[in-house]
């Protein structure tokens, strides 16, 4: 495949006064880790959510392997083959870790009701391949965590939730992964366990570009292959981590220097 | 259509307007300060015309003569039962279920208001029946040509413009009603400001409540007449016309009230010969308005945060 | 890292079918007692003493093993019950009373089950269930007896207008969230009430009369005689309302447990999650109002005929209410929960003539101490298993 696998140009989005994109403008090649970095409103998860549709976009334009998708709905996003984790953990608390991530591949289950309903042989096998999918996913992270796959996320520690997370993210096998702050609340080194983990991801999935928003910079060191950097909706620097975080400019806005 | 029909119906139409825009206010209020539906509200309204009518009733009793006197320890009675019912529902249903899924709080509430409604009519004697209620405002009435303007309405409706200003001046002037818009608009920042959260919640479910008492008099006194099951369409009126509104919002509500009350009398007036069809018509026009637009017409603001 | 292995549903070791069994068994039992008890003073009784038994079995860890082994063998649970009600009708073959309330409970529960499709699956609240159920009602009224349409068509029919006047409140339920789309169906079911009452046509305040049922000649509302023993024409509508139940139940049992339950399930907790996983929320909402629609009109199409009157006031917001509260009492999402309040809800009041008159404030204050307490219900509701999983 040619060409960038995400192209975002002057993507802009106002909430009312505040201007949360503006301008916005970078690409990501496919098989490759970008990460986005910036202070606390920058714009990191706005722009995943204009992205994916649940935000609409007031100016700019995103492609994705050269396709447009401004302001598809979300639904149209996912079949295309991104999907994303949230800030704040959206998990189905009340559901089995089985269903969250077997959720992530919804496209791929069969759902007429005359099989849902009547072809129960063929539904459990359905299920059954189902099962071993997920449980290979979730082993990639913590493999004590597919033994796990009936219980209520509600009983699961967060660090595993944020597991869970990324295995639905996956389940559908797709092209561009959206993760949004993956390791907060975890330790360096479950951290630094979490981007290895990501990293063997992107080796057994080819061509997965990933979009990574961290705080964590060791974890953007170790993970990304390039990172932008945003400050007020806007891109202020681009290029490897040890690039952007040699720029003057980087440390203004980040730590106020002169 | 002469002028004297023309002003009936106005006059009924504002009267009702400002009995759904009392009730309405109640509903907001919760709905500003909690993110609740507190849905025994329209059942307080009942409530309170009972608690009116029984205290009418024993004073008449004990040989109070005087309407003017009967009138305001009427009003009291209402208003200060129905604001401790109040303080009562939200500290046993609403305040608990906080945590819980929205619409718990609806449930619970309605449930409680059937509660409320069948303790009525099975423990108040011959609940189930209408029950007069006395004719506490002076009669007679201004004629203006065709028009005949009665002095209860008149006064009931001056009563309600004085509540509502003062409403207004309550939220907008007093350190009472910024507590409680402090509340309303984010419940940790107003702790860490020093409010004290369940106070200003109790103390707006007793003001709402209070004013439900108001409207269940006025209705009382309006129809001459209070029935135990009133308060559930009384109740749905109000909620609707909170809708309307945007909930949340109290010069919404007011405004709600009136275009409920307008809806209906206009159903009555164009369909003369089906006006029972009337509340159809305006619960019609109140799914249209919500599908056109979902959070009323002055608009609640929504944010979900992804 | 090496992938580990998938954990099988291992059939062997479900817990055995005498759980199963047991527990049907114990259910026939009392439900026998219940509806044989005639004075009010034995029913409170038995009423009284049910639910310490209750408490106790709780307390002795033998209503866990029970309902454990019942929902892992629900095919078992199913025919045990069946059973169970088959041995009721013999029970009761001459009793119109009881076998009239038993054709109720199953027909109020297969109404529910409807609501409990589109509650506790999609999220999508209704407070108009008794307007829907009231609309398969005046269709079976209109279409039987007075046009020669095969009374097995006019239940498809009713719950096919049930759906298709429900359709009416999609767009507006689609657009609207929580509190705002709870209005719709409140202002719905009030105004339905309202529109029957002025509607002339439709027998006004009075109502109207309704045939009884009748299956190829056959009709319901005729007595038998079974080798000299007067059997109660009753017995034949609650084996239709049985056949429409178990009908209506298995099919909600598979799609709760299938790919379709995991879709609404999503749909209901969160839905901006649901939509990002590709799961199309407006779709599956609309099939589940639609769905749950239709059940509750089959379900007061037969009622109607099998009660042969009907009147708007039993079509009330009120009554809509007690659907919901069944539906809450069982524990939102529980469908077997579902069976037991509606039991409850239907038959207690009827036995108990003294709180006839108490009921909606018994009920109402029953919701409200569970939503309060125990929410999940009176019975504790089993996590919603997929395919194969164990309970």
């Amino acid at each position: 495949m040619t060409g960038p696998l995400l192209s975002v140009r002057g993507l802009t989005r106002r909430f009312g006064g505040v201007v949360a994109l503006d301008g916005l403008s970078f690409e990501l090649e496919p098989g490759r880790i970008l990460g986005l970095i910036g202070p606390n409103g920058s714009g990191k998860t706005t722009f995943f959510n204009v992205l994916t549709g649940v935000y609409r976009a007031h100016a700019g334009e995103l492609r994705f392997a050269g396709r447009p998708v401004t302001n598809l709905p979300p639904q149209a996003i996912y079949e295309l083959g991104i999907t994303r984790t949230f800030q704040r953990s959206r998990l189905c608390l009340t559901l089995t870790v089985f269903d969250n991530v077997a959720l992530g591949n919804h496209r791929r289950l069969e759902h007429g009701l005359a099989f849902n309903v009547l072809r129960r042989r063929a539904l459990g096998r359905e299920f059954e391949a189902m099962r071993a999918a997920v449980c290979e996913l979730l082993a990639i992270f913590d493999a004590p965590l597919a033994e796990r796959l009936e219980e209520p996320v509600a009983g699961i520690p967060m660090i595993d939730r944020r597991r869970i997370e990324i295995c639905r993210a996956l389940a559908s096998r797709p092209r561009l992964l959206l993760l949004d702050e993956p390791s907060a609340g975890m330790t360096p080194e479950e951290t630094r366990r979490l981007m290895d983990d990501i990293l063997e991801v992107r080796r057994r999935l080819g061509d997965l570009g990933i979009v990574l928003v961290e705080h964590e910079m060791s974890a953007i060191e170790r993970a990304t292959d390039r990172c932008v950097v945003l400050d007020y909706g806007r891109k202020l620097a681009e290029g490897t981590y040890a690039e952007v975080a040699a720029d003057p400019r980087v440390k203004q806005a980040y730590l106020g220097l002169a | 259509m002469d002028a004297g029909l023309l002003g009936q119906y106005v006059v009924n139409g504002a009267m009702l307007g400002m009995m759904y825009a009392l009730v309405a206010l109640g509903f907001t209020l919760f709905f500003g300060v909690l993110d609740v539906i507190q849905f025994a509200h329209g059942d307080v309204v009942t409530a309170g015309a009972f608690a009116g009518l029984a205290t009418a009733l024993a004073l008449s009793a004990a040989g109070v003569r005087s309407d003017a006197a009967l009138l305001v320890a009427v009003a009291l009675a209402a208003i200060l039962s129905m604001a401790a019912l109040g303080v009562a529902l939200a500290r046993a249903l609403v305040l608990p279920l906080r945590s819980a899924p929205p619409l718990n709080v609806l449930l619970v509430t309605l449930m409680a208001g059937t509660v409320l409604r069948e303790c009525i009519r099975l423990f108040f004697p011959n609940g189930s029946q209408p029950h007069r209620f006395p004719a506490l405002l002076p009669s007679g009435a201004f004629v203006l040509g065709g028009l005949t303007l009665r002095h209860d309405n008149l006064l009931m409706l001056g009563a309600g413009v004085l509540l509502v200003v003062g409403m207004h001046l309550l939220i907008r002037r007093t350190r009472l009603g910024l507590a409680i818009r402090a509340v309303a608009q984010d419940e940790e920042t107003a702790r860490t400001m020093g409010i004290d959260f369940e106070r200003i919640v109790l103390v707006t479910f007793a003001i709402g409540s209070g004013l439900a008492a108001v409207a269940g008099t006025m209705h009382g006194l309006y129809y001459n007449e209070v029935n135990f099951g009133s308060g559930l369409l009384l109740g749905v009126i109000g909620f609707s016309a909170a809708i309307i509104g945007g909930l949340g919002n109290i010069y919404g509500a007011i405004l709600g009230g009136f275009v409920f009350a307008a809806l209906q009398t206009l159903g009555a007036a164009a369909l003369p010969f089906a006006s029972a069809y009337k509340d159809v018509f305006a619960f019609a026009v109140v799914i249209v308005l919500m599908t056109i637009r979902p959070t009323g017409l002055i608009g609640e603001r929504v944010s979900e945060r992804v | 890292m090496t992938p580990a292995a998938a954990p099988a549903a291992n059939a062997s070791s479900r817990p055995p079918a005498a759980a199963a069994i047991a527990l049907a068994a114990a259910v026939a039992a009392l439900a026998f007692t219940f509806l044989h008890a005639e004075s009010q003073a034995a029913v409170g009784w038995i009423a009284a003493s049910s639910v310490a038994a209750v408490l106790a079995a709780a307390r002795l860890g033998a209503l866990r093993w029970a309902s454990r082994g019942a929902l892992a063998r629900e095919r078992t649970t199913s025919v045990a019950l069946a059973a169970g009600l088959a041995a009721l009708v013999l029970a009761f073959h001459d009793d119109h009373f009881t076998l009239l309330l038993l054709a109720r409970v199953l027909l109020v529960a297969t109404a529910c089950l409807g609501l409990h499709v589109q509650f506790g699956m999609a999220g999508v609240v209704n407070f108009a269930g008794a307007a829907f159920f009231g609309i398969g009602s005046y269709t079976a009224a209109v279409l039987a007896g007075r046009t020669s349409v095969p009374h097995v068509a006019v239940l498809a029919a009713a719950g096919a207008l049930a759906a298709l006047v429900g359709s009416v409140l999609l767009l507006p339920l689609l657009r609207t969230r929580g509190h705002y789309a709870a209005l719709i169906t409140i202002a719905f079911g009030i105004g339905f009430r309202t529109f029957l009452e002025v509607n002339d046509a439709l027998g006004g305040p009075q109502g109207l009369n309704v045939a009884g049922f009748s299956l190829l000649g056959f009709s319901f509302n005729e007595n038998w005689t079974v080798r000299g023993v007067e059997v109660s024409f009753y017995v034949a509508y609650v084996a239709l309302a049985f056949l429409l139940l178990g009908g209506a139940f298995a099919v909600v049992r598979r799609l709760e447990t299938s790919w379709i339950g995991l879709a609404l399930d999503a749909v209901r907790l969160d839905e901006t999650a649901a939509a990002s996983f590709g799961v199309r929320v407006p779709r599956w909402k609309i099939g589940a109002f639609t769905l749950g629609n239709f059940v509750t009109g089959v379900a007061g199409a037969l009622s109607a005929m099998m009660t042969g009157y009907i009147a708007p006031n039993a079509f009330t917001f009120q009554e809509s209410l007690v659907f919901v509260s069944i539906v809450l009492l069982g524990g939102i999402g529980n469908a077997w929960g579902l069976l037991l309040a509606t039991f409850l809800v239907v038959v207690v009041p009827e036995k108990l003539q003294a709180i006839q008159e108490y009921r909606f404030l018994l009920f109402a204050s029953l919701v409200v101490l569970v939503l309060v307490f125990r929410p999940s219900g009176l019975v504790p509701r089993a996590l919603r298993r997929r395919f194969g999983e164990a309970p």
